[in-house]
């Protein structure tokens, strides 16, 4: 599902040329459900911004479904969001005006969707990740935990192939950061998808098939899910 | 004090740094609002002061002036005044207006003096350069010589000894340049532009023996002025008038009040929408340093510093917008000084081309500092809110994260409530009349709309959309326009303040155009109904509304015996117009063959017919007062009215009131018989022609032209125009009175667009994270693109609905109440719905052109960074 030949990313800070990413090579195949961990500035975050195209890379290659992504423009990013990548942030970026459900119908409406199609699939949504009586809501008016099951139905309503969480239980408490690790584990291991999850807490870490653990721009190790732990 | 000064540069340069564009929008606003009101000051101030420099540096060590009405005075004045005791001297003057032809073709217009020149070579303040020579004595009171000003000599490259054509009445002479006229000190004045003559050859030249203009009288310094004024009236016949110099200046500027006045006006509605754009920068810098004002407040700075920040930071907008507003202003009153002149002579009194003395180097100085003061005073008023918002904000509160729009908790319930009370003030402010002939409660009834409306402006930003599930909408268009309008409604602050800087600067631009066209249609009607000859035989130089003097705007009445001869003329009226004073009024005296005109054309008289109030007023020697002298007289149809003549002061019955639009200081009608019989005056000032049917116009014309250039009298081509020409020339000169009207309109309106600019880019800044989650989840940048326009055309559409309803209101203060009470004219309103769509189109696409950069903009910004911002 992803392939990453030699990334490597680096930022101007000032006058200096920080490095994000170095030459990070990976595989990740359909289905799998993969989660990065390391402390802050390691790069996790970079790297999905890369694979999700909201960022470009300084070098190397991401090849998405088997197609290398050197060349896209950013029309072709954008068709690449609408029809295989779903994302899931950490700061939940909702639409402050429009409603829970406005908000999962986006990503339909924004590729255009037709209305009846729109409304069948938000109302699934919104039961599956039980905000079916908030849908009426605006983001002001839900808790963290509630926004972030709002973000994640957005993220999945145009049934992307490849979802990317970036950080979700960042800006929850434990209870509720587990509530979502679940969520996400639940949608995407029965929808299908190739999950890759960024997060500094090894707990939530657990929820992936197995963990890679970055450090200064670089995978440093590989570690399978420990037995028991799907269960967080 | 000191360190907080430096600690407020500081912070001032810091943000200044931080949103550089919007500080540039802000002050390009505010200096052209500056510029607006600069330029139209300077040029009001320079246009009169020409003419009181004109004035006074004719006059000389002149105390007191005498004066006829048009059409001169005896010379036997001079002997009567000269034997008044306190006396000193009493010198007669001419003052008439010639061209300069070139060729065949009339030039520049100057004015000639008629001076005794043996007498007041030395006193009146000028130099003249003439060779010495054994006839230089002859030459001096030739009626052939002529000392011509020095800046004249220069431009038309003349010398002594040279010759120049001049078109003196209907008359072309040549003189010879005998000397060069030249100031005394080293400064330029209005000696520089005239010429000079002696005053025996200008009454032969001018066709004015026994006669002259003006007697210029120096008084002894030991008596009283007013006391010989007193003594000289007691030897002059009633209606001639005894007055310092300066009394002429006041006089035009009394004379010029209401049209200034409502220029002036004009001119603050730039300054008055670029206060609204300070307000909209400076609320926006509140909220977006709310947690900056929160540390300020926790380190210890106190709540008055806190809004003297805010303040300074827009004074400081004011200071810079105030000298590049003062720059520009200064290079538009270049041009809008030779446009106000043309006016103020089309319209009231010969004034000449301003001789630009405010723009010289010593002045400039006084402009720049008006125009900082003007910038930073208006900035300062338009950050008072937001000053005092910061001020207030309590540190818990702004260190707090949440949406700041929230956190203000706009009553815009309160605000429409307070809107309501505003428009019912403007209703009620609009009744009663002029306060010292000047409208000053329909000024404050027209600010009391727009604040009104203003006030409104939220609640129409928040309430005007009706929610409804995005889902359905069937276009991706139709998702985008329900977040953009979703999110201007979620922010009726900030959105409301651009909103009634456009309705402001639209209301005005729809209430001046209703009004100018009404009045251009009222006045269509007019002369379609009034302006019935055929033809005008006028002088040459009638339209140029540059004449000073009698003979340059009369025919001889001997033309009339001419012009009736030719088989094909019906009818010719002898029309004579001079100005007099009636009640301190300057009012035109029209006389005319009342009987031939019923039978031939018309007036519109305001009650009754127009033929029998003609022949009544013929019959029993009653006069027909317009409309605006009626009205400022306070006279009706049945009055009478006192007018002093040079026969003595008569009681006239007032037979008419009629409509009339061809100047705002009113205008008495007699028959021409009656008028004679009192003012001993057999001139005309143009005759209108009636032809037989089916005679061909163009060739009596042509016919005309020919006979009257070779009479007696004659000497060059009089202007023969038609009833067509007459018309459309009268329209030209409305045009060219409203064309200053449209530029400063214009400015207001570009002030507005900057307005919506800002608002569009504050939003998109506020944003970023939107759009850039918008662009994650699959938006593409058209998208973000449309939802800024859409943003754009949302609050457009509330300001023009909000500016229509301004302007309608507008227009009807403006033709009802201001219009009304400044000049006196009655005012069809009509609805010019062509010229409206226009408009409206126009205000349209200067909104999307303002929502169109933003909109760019934001569908560029890296999405990686808009993710990252808090």
């Amino acid at each position: 599902m992803v392939t990453l030949r030699h990334l490597c990313k680096t930022h101007a800070r000032g006058q200096t040329m920080v490095s994000a990413l170095q030459d990070v090579n990976l595989e990740i195949q359909y289905g799998e459900f993969c989660a990065f961990v390391g402390p802050s500035g390691c790069g996790k975050s970079t790297l999905l911004n890369l694979i999700a195209g909201l960022d470009m890379p300084t070098s190397g290659e991401i090849v998405l479904d088997g197609r290398s992504t050197t060349t896209l423009t950013s029309a072709e990013w954008t068709r690449i969001r609408r029809e295989t990548i779903g994302i899931v942030f950490q700061a939940f970026h909702l639409v402050h005006g429009l409603t829970a459900e406005e908000n999962i119908a986006l990503p339909l409406m924004l590729r255009g969707d037709e209305g009846r199609e729109v409304r069948k699939r938000v109302d699934e949504l919104l039961e599956r990740v039980g905000m079916a009586h908030r849908r009426l809501h605006r983001p002001a008016e839900l808790s963290g935990g509630e926004q972030q099951r709002v973000a994640i139905a957005r993220a999945l309503a145009h049934r992307p192939r490849l979802l990317l969480a970036d950080e979700p239980t960042g800006n929850l408490d434990s209870h509720h950061g587990a509530d979502i690790m679940a969520l996400i584990r639940d949608l995407a291991t029965s929808g299908g998808q190739t999950v890759l999850l960024v997060t500094h807490s090894l707990q939530a870490a657990q929820a992936g098939d197995y963990t890679w653990t970055m450090r200064d721009g670089q995978l440093l190790s590989r570690t399978p899910r420990q037995a028991g732990a799907v269960a967080l | 004090m000191p360190t907080f000064i430096k600690v407020l540069v500081l912070i001032l340069l810091s943000h200044l740094r931080q949103w550089p564009l919007r500080t540039l929008l802000t002050i390009v606003g505010v200096s052209l609002g500056v510029s607006a009101s600069v330029a139209v000051r300077t040029a009001n101030v320079d246009v009169l002061r020409s003419f009181e420099q004109g004035v006074l540096t004719v006059a000389g060590p002149t105390t007191l002036e005498v004066a006829g009405d048009d059409t001169g005075l005896d010379e036997q004045v001079i002997t009567s005044v000269r034997k008044v005791s306190g006396v000193i001297s009493a010198s007669p003057v001419i003052i008439q207006t010639a061209v300069r032809m070139q060729g065949t073709q009339p030039g520049q217009a100057i004015q000639i003096l008629g001076l005794d020149l043996l007498d007041e070579l030395h006193t009146r303040g000028f130099q003249v350069d003439q060779p010495e020579t054994e006839n230089q004595l002859m030459d001096m009171v030739d009626p052939q010589s002529l000392f011509l000003g020095e800046a004249l000599a220069n431009e038309w490259r003349l010398a002594v000894g040279d010759d120049i054509d001049l078109l003196v009445g209907t008359g072309r002479l040549q003189f010879r340049v005998v000397g060069i006229l030249q100031e005394k000190s080293d400064r330029s004045s209005a000696w520089e532009r005239m010429a000079i003559m002696d005053i025996a050859a200008a009454q032969i030249v001018f066709g004015l023996v026994g006669k002259i203009d003006r007697l210029d009288i120096v008084t002894e310094t030991s008596q009283s002025v007013e006391e010989v004024r007193e003594r000289i009236r007691t030897v002059l016949p009633p209606h001639v008038t005894v007055a310092r110099p300066a009394n002429r200046t006041s006089q035009v500027e009394q004379m010029l009040g209401a049209f200034r006045m409502n220029l002036t006006v004009l001119s603050w509605v730039g300054l008055l929408v670029g206060m609204f754009l300070i307000y909209n920068t400076m609320a926006f810098a509140v909220a977006q340093r709310r947690r900056e004002i929160g540390i300020y407040r926790a380190i210890g700075m106190s709540q008055p510093r806190i809004a003297v920040l805010f303040l300074m930071e827009a004074a400081l907008y004011g200071f810079i917008g105030g000298v590049l507003g003062s720059a520009a202003g200064i290079a538009l009153a270049h041009e809008l000084i030779i446009l106000l002149s043309r006016t103020i002579s089309d319209l009231y009194v010969p004034v000449g081309i301003g001789a630009n003395s405010l723009l010289r180097t010593e002045f400039l100085g006084g402009i720049v500092i008006e125009g900082i003061l003007i910038g930073c005073v208006v900035s300062m008023i338009g950050a008072i809110g937001p000053s005092w918002d910061a001020s207030r904000t309590t540190p818990v509160k702004a260190l707090a994260p949440g949406d700041y729009e929230a956190s203000q908790q706009l009553r815009v319930g309160t605000l429409a409530c307070m809107g309501m009370v505003l428009l019912l003030g403007a209703g009620l402010l609009s009744w009663p009349g002029p306060i010292g002939g000047v409208p000053l409660l329909g000024y404050a009834a027209t600010l009391c709309l727009l604040a009104g409306l203003a006030c409104l402006a939220p609640i129409c930003v928040s309430g005007w959309h009706r929610r409804r599930y995005l889902g359905r909408e069937r276009a991706v268009s139709g998702v985008m326009r329900g977040i953009a309008v979703e999110h201007a409604a979620r922010n009726p602050g900030r959105n409301g303040v651009t909103v009634s800087a456009f309705m402001v600067g639209l209301a005005i631009m729809i209430g001046v155009l209703v009004m100018v066209r009404s009045f251009r249609h009222t006045v269509e009607v007019w002369v379609t109904d009034t302006v019935l000859a055929d033809l005008v035989v006028a002088p040459s130089m009638w339209l140029r509304g540059t004449e000073i003097g009698t003979v340059g705007r009369s025919l001889p009445a001997s033309w009339l015996g001419i012009l009736a001869s030719d088989p094909d003329i019906a009818a010719v009226d002898s029309y004579r117009d001079v100005r007099i004073e009636v009640n301190g009024q300057r009012v035109a005296v029209v006389s005319r063959d009342l009987r031939l005109h019923a039978q031939w054309s018309r007036y519109l008289v305001r009650s009754g017919d127009s033929s029998e109030s003609l022949n009544r007023a013929a019959e029993i020697g009653g006069l027909l007062v317009s409309e605006v002298l009626a009205n400022r007289l306070g006279v009706e149809e049945g009055s009478m009215l006192e007018v002093i003549t040079p026969s003595g002061v008569r009681r006239f019955p007032i037979v008419a009131v009629f409509y009339d639009y061809s100047t705002d200081g009113g205008k008495l009608l007699m028959d021409r018989a009656l008028y004679q019989s009192l003012w001993h005056d057999d001139l005309v000032t143009v005759f209108p022609v009636y032809l037989r049917d089916g005679a061909q116009l163009d060739r009596v014309k042509a016919r005309m032209t020919t006979l009257l250039s070779t009479s007696d009298d004659g000497g060059l081509p009089p202007l023969v125009i038609s009833n067509v020409e007459l018309r459309k020339e009268i329209l030209e000169i409305f045009d060219r009175t409203f064309l200053l009207t449209y530029v400063l309109e214009a400015i207001a309106v570009v002030i507005a667009m900057l307005g919506i600019v800002n608002t569009l880019i504050t939003s998109v800044l506020e944003r970023r994270r939107e759009f850039s989650t918008l662009r994650a989840i699959g938006g593409s940048s058209a998208q973000i693109r449309q939802l800024v326009l859409w943003e754009a055309v949302y609050l457009g559409a509330v300001g023009i609905f909000l500016g229509l309803i301004g302007g309608g209101f507008l227009s009807l203060l403006l033709i009802k109440v201001i219009n009304r009470q400044s000049f006196g004219w009655t005012i069809q309103m009509i609805v010019p719905t062509a010229s409206l769509i226009q408009a409206l189109l126009l205000a349209a696409l200067a909104t999307l052109v303002a929502g169109y950069f933003p909109a760019r903009w934001a569908a560029r910004q890296p999405i990686v960074e808009g993710l990252r911002e808090e």
